[in-house]
């Protein structure tokens, strides 16, 4: 799931402050499991910024609010039509795709991000996420017991553990558990200790030219300059 | 002062409140739930309109009610019963139930006659008279009550309680005529009665059936009572032995002790785990020093100089019979013989149904009725309470007799008669051992009683009620069932976890599908999740819940803006406990600055909205005052400070103190709170001169 991190107010504050009618927008998907951005952050926002005004007394904006059930996929944003209508700005609470899917879907209507997209995680606990997946388009997990060095450890190295542990951890962020460590642990669980003794060559890039694209039906050439990924 | 939005952000949720199981329970099906509630947040006068409204004459169950709500109790799973009878009877007195006057207005001519002034033919004409019918009720003996006059003893039910109810009934119009016996129903309805209510009692006491019964110095338990009640002193002699294990043998037993007898013994030919009397009316008895002899049965009375002497035989129980108490099996050759000056035989009670009356008689001597419209075999004449079920409770025959008003009234419209509520099918289930073992234990409090030598020394009633303190306590050990958190709009949930991973009782859980559930029977209606969950889809199934926090906030703001010499700090504080006894009210007229305060039922109810609010209409603090480890939930306060801590963030990023907003817990707190609280209103009273001066500097 993607995780994000609502933007510091007085960002907020400056992004709609030339503006009049602003639409608070919420997505109901990863920024609501993430309590960044679902109808319940929508409306603290809501409040935040109505408080801010009521002591800044710098002239009031008419706020609305909605939540969409997915901002990144463009048949949802149909359902918007009527709402922005007299609208000057839309402060989005999705991630930087729903931020973007509005931007393109309305293209006379500045578009804001309330959030900070940060990473590709789980919830460790109510209100603690940690980043697990880089995105990186080239998985190794097979290679390292499921566990990611690429996100996991500090470094990002492939072939770890580096000099710098000390009593399992990090010698970068020493809360952190050494990801290396990690992985030669559930790999000798796993009686695979043989795949530490291999080499990984470094990563090849190539494949991750961006923009990415994914095209998963039949029978259709991938268009124009975009890099094909699919097999 | 800007006008407040107002925003609907959650679906309210009123329509899918369960019935709890106490409610169920009552015959009467009272709304006990939520008088309970009002008790707990010390509003002990809606507590009592509540009370009233479901129950004719609630002070009388009051005191004598035999609670089947109490053992329905779901608290009774996880330690004991919640002390309904008791919070009532608190209810009542403290809630000045003495004052209130019932009106009714005659809008019927068809007159109705009621026979027998029992709690049964009182409920009866009660309703009948709501329904504004002229009603005459015919009483036999010289005093109204039926078995609440004649049976139940003075220190059970003080006869003051009685004669209020029954002067409010008069004063509604309904006729009462006493030491007027019926016996012919022909001659009521020649008297221009369209309609009898036969509620005549089973104060016939059963037989024993052993030689010498109708001897010298044996008497029957309902017409030792009678007499006792209607005035006499019967002489029962130094030693007296009451036969039967029932409440009419602790009645008779209790009564003997105080009319002087030193010597009172219980015969009962089972153990005390099978007697049908209330174990608090044993327990008293035996507190009271009456003996008790398990396992004895009298097999034979002998009069020798004018006095019983009575031969036992000792007892063992064998196989369990039809009511699912082990059978008495005589032991052979085990008899001994007593001497005594009284025998009581209390071995249970049965109807006298006047053969003149012409109505079909049933098992043990009962009146037959049709279950639903309480009618019997003739046109018009409708039956119900002892004389149909045999001897039962109070509130039963309260119950019947309100069933009664209702179906007469459908009978005198020649309307055809409501199917019976299908509330049965309602019930909730048990508590979970899971979550039972979540959930806190606390003590049962009981109301104070008098000392033994207090009690003995006459008929002063035995139970005391409740102080306020005690009876909030107890109030709040109240789980409210059926109240609990629904997600009322599955569509919306993002399955996130977060109302799995935040109840402290561990109720909601996510189905292999994703799909997320709250079991209504197991959740405990805290409220966290309502405020934590990031989609807003979970309420509590209470109507009125949803937005009482905005409600009483909006009042709170809309009188505070207009006062501007003060600066302005708004508390969010809870209701329940010592705090809903005015003892908050008291703290903070104390402090200087303009403190206003928005009651809360429980602070997990106050969202971060909230407090922004208050911050938004120009509050210079705000605080949210729990009451600490007194909550009756869990976690209440920890949650409530995660709110605060994101408040304050935000109150930092906008360049205000966040120790603006603070949280207290009370009972947490080893200072004195109205030190705490002037502490905290000192605090902002310097802020907000800061900020003033600030002003006139820029000026």
């Amino acid at each position: 799931m993607i995780v994000a991190e609502q933007k510091p107010l007085e960002d907020i504050i400056r992004m709609v402050r030339p503006y009049k009618k602003v639409l608070l927008l919420g997505c109901g998907t990863c920024t609501t499991v993430c309590n960044a951005g679902g109808e319940t952050e929508v409306a603290f926002l809501h409040d935040a910024l109505r408080m801010a005004e009521a002591r800044a007394a710098d002239g009031r904006r008419e706020y609305s609010e909605a939540t969409l059930k997915r901002q990144c996929d463009p048949e949802f944003l149909e359902h918007l039509t009527e709402r922005v209508e007299g609208v000057d700005a839309v402060v989005s609470l999705a991630c930087g795709t729903g931020v973007q899917a509005l931007a393109e879907r309305f293209a006379d209507l500045p578009v804001f991000p309330g959030v900070n997209t940060s990473f590709i995680g789980m919830a460790v606990e109510w209100g603690v996420w940690d980043e697990r997946c880089a995105a990186c388009g080239d998985c190794r997990l097979e290679d390292t017991g499921g566990i990611c060095p690429i996100t996991r450890c500090t470094k990002g190295i492939l072939n770890g553990p580096c000099a710098g542990p000390k009593n399992g951890h990090c010698e970068v962020s020493p809360d952190m558990e050494c990801a290396w460590l990690l992985i030669y642990r559930r790999l000798e669980r796993l009686g695979q200790l043989e795949r530490m003794r291999r080499y990984y060559p470094p990563r090849n890039f190539r494949p991750i030219s961006r923009p990415r694209r994914i095209v998963g039906k039949a029978g259709l050439e991938a268009r124009g300059s975009h890099g094909d990924v699919t097999a | 002062m800007n006008t407040v939005a107002v925003r609907v952000r959650r679906t309210p949720l009123s329509e899918h409140t369960v019935t709890p199981p106490c409610q169920v329970a009552c015959p009467l099906h009272m709304d006990i739930r939520e008088y309970v509630d009002l008790a707990a947040q010390g509003r002990i006068m809606e507590a009592m309109q509540v009370i009233r409204s479901g129950n004719p004459f609630p002070s009388i169950c009051a005191y004598i009610c035999a609670h089947p709500c109490e053992e329905a109790c779901r608290r009774g799973q996880v330690d004991k019963p919640v002390a309904i009878r008791a919070l009532k009877r608190f209810a009542l007195e403290f809630g000045g139930d003495r004052m209130i006057e019932v009106e009714a207005e005659t809008t019927r001519s068809e007159r109705v006659a009621v026979v027998g002034s029992g709690p049964a033919g009182l409920a009866c004409a009660y309703y009948l008279r709501k329904l504004g019918y002229p009603v005459t009720v015919f009483e036999a003996h010289s005093e109204v009550g039926g078995m609440l006059r004649v049976g139940i003893p003075r220190y059970r039910l003080p006869r003051e309680v009685l004669d209020v109810e029954i002067t409010r009934l008069t004063k509604m119009g309904v006729e009462i005529r006493t030491g007027t016996r019926v016996v012919s129903l022909d001659l009521v309805f020649d008297l221009g009665y369209r309609a009898v209510f036969l509620t005549v009692g089973a104060h016939q006491s059963l037989r024993m059936g052993i030689e010498g019964e109708d001897g010298a110095g044996v008497v029957d338990g309902a017409t030792l009572l009678r007499e006792l009640n209607l005035g006499l002193t019967p002489a029962l002699g130094e030693r007296v032995a009451v036969v039967g294990g029932g409440n009419v043998a602790m009645d008779a037993a209790r009564s003997a002790v105080r009319l002087g007898v030193p010597q009172v013994s219980v015969l009962y030919r089972r153990t005390r785990a099978e007697m049908p009397a209330d174990p608090r009316e044993v327990e008293q008895a035996l507190e009271e020093g009456i003996e008790f002899q398990y396992l004895v049965a009298p097999v034979r009375v002998r009069t020798r100089e004018g006095r019983p002497e009575v031969t036992c035989v000792r007892m063992e129980l064998g196989e369990p019979d039809q009511s699912g108490r082990r059978r008495p099996v005589p032991i052979a050759g085990s008899e001994f013989t007593e001497r005594y000056d009284t025998l009581v035989t209390a071995i249970g009670q049965a109807p006298q149904v006047p053969d003149d009356f012409h109505v079909r008689i049933g098992r043990g001597s009962t009146i037959q009725v049709d279950p639903v419209t309480l009618s019997t075999n003739r046109a018009g004449v409708f039956a119900g309470g002892d004389a149909v079920t045999g001897p039962s409770t109070v509130v039963e025959a309260l119950a019947a007799g309100r069933t009664a008003a209702g179906r007469i009234d459908d009978y005198l419209n020649h309307r055809y008669p409501l199917a019976p509520s299908a509330s049965e099918a309602e019930w909730m289930g048990d508590l979970l051992p899971e979550t039972v073992a979540t959930i806190r234990t606390t003590g049962r409090l009981e109301p104070p009683v008098l000392s033994r030598e207090e009690r003995t020394a006459g008929f002063a009633p035995v139970e005391m009620a409740y102080d306020c303190q005690t009876a909030t306590n107890e109030a709040r050990r109240c789980l409210r069932c059926g109240l609990g958190a629904a997600i009322v709009a599955p569509d919306r949930c993002a399955s996130c976890l977060t109302c799995v991973r935040v109840c402290p009782y561990h109720v909601p859980y996510a189905d292999a599908e994703g799909a997320i559930h709250i079991p209504f029977d197991q959740c405990q209606a805290c409220g966290i999740c309502v405020g934590e969950c990031p989609a807003g889809v979970i309420a509590l199934r209470k109507a009125g819940e949803l937005g009482q926090v905005d409600e009483e906030l909006d009042h709170v703001l809309g009188s505070a803006t207009r006062v501007t010499s003060k600066p302005m700090i708004v508390g969010f504080c809870c209701q329940y406990g010592v705090y809903g006894t005015g003892t908050l009210a008291g703290l903070w007229r104390g402090v200087k600055a303009g403190v206003w305060i928005v009651p809360v039922r429980c602070v997990t109810k106050v969202e971060t909205g909230h407090l922004l609010r208050a911050f938004e209409m120009g509050a210079e603090g705000v605080f949210v005052a729990g009451c600490g480890e007194q909550c009756a939930r869990e976690n209440t306060g920890h949650w409530m400070r995660q709110r605060v801590a994101k408040v304050k963030r935000v109150l930092a990023q906008l360049g205000l103190q966040p120790e603006r907003l603070e949280a207290f817990m009370w009972g947490e707190n080893t200072h004195d709170p109205t030190e705490v609280l002037d502490e905290f209103a000192a605090r902002v009273g310097g802020f907000y001169l800061d900020s003033v001066l600030l002003q006139e500097v820029k000026r």
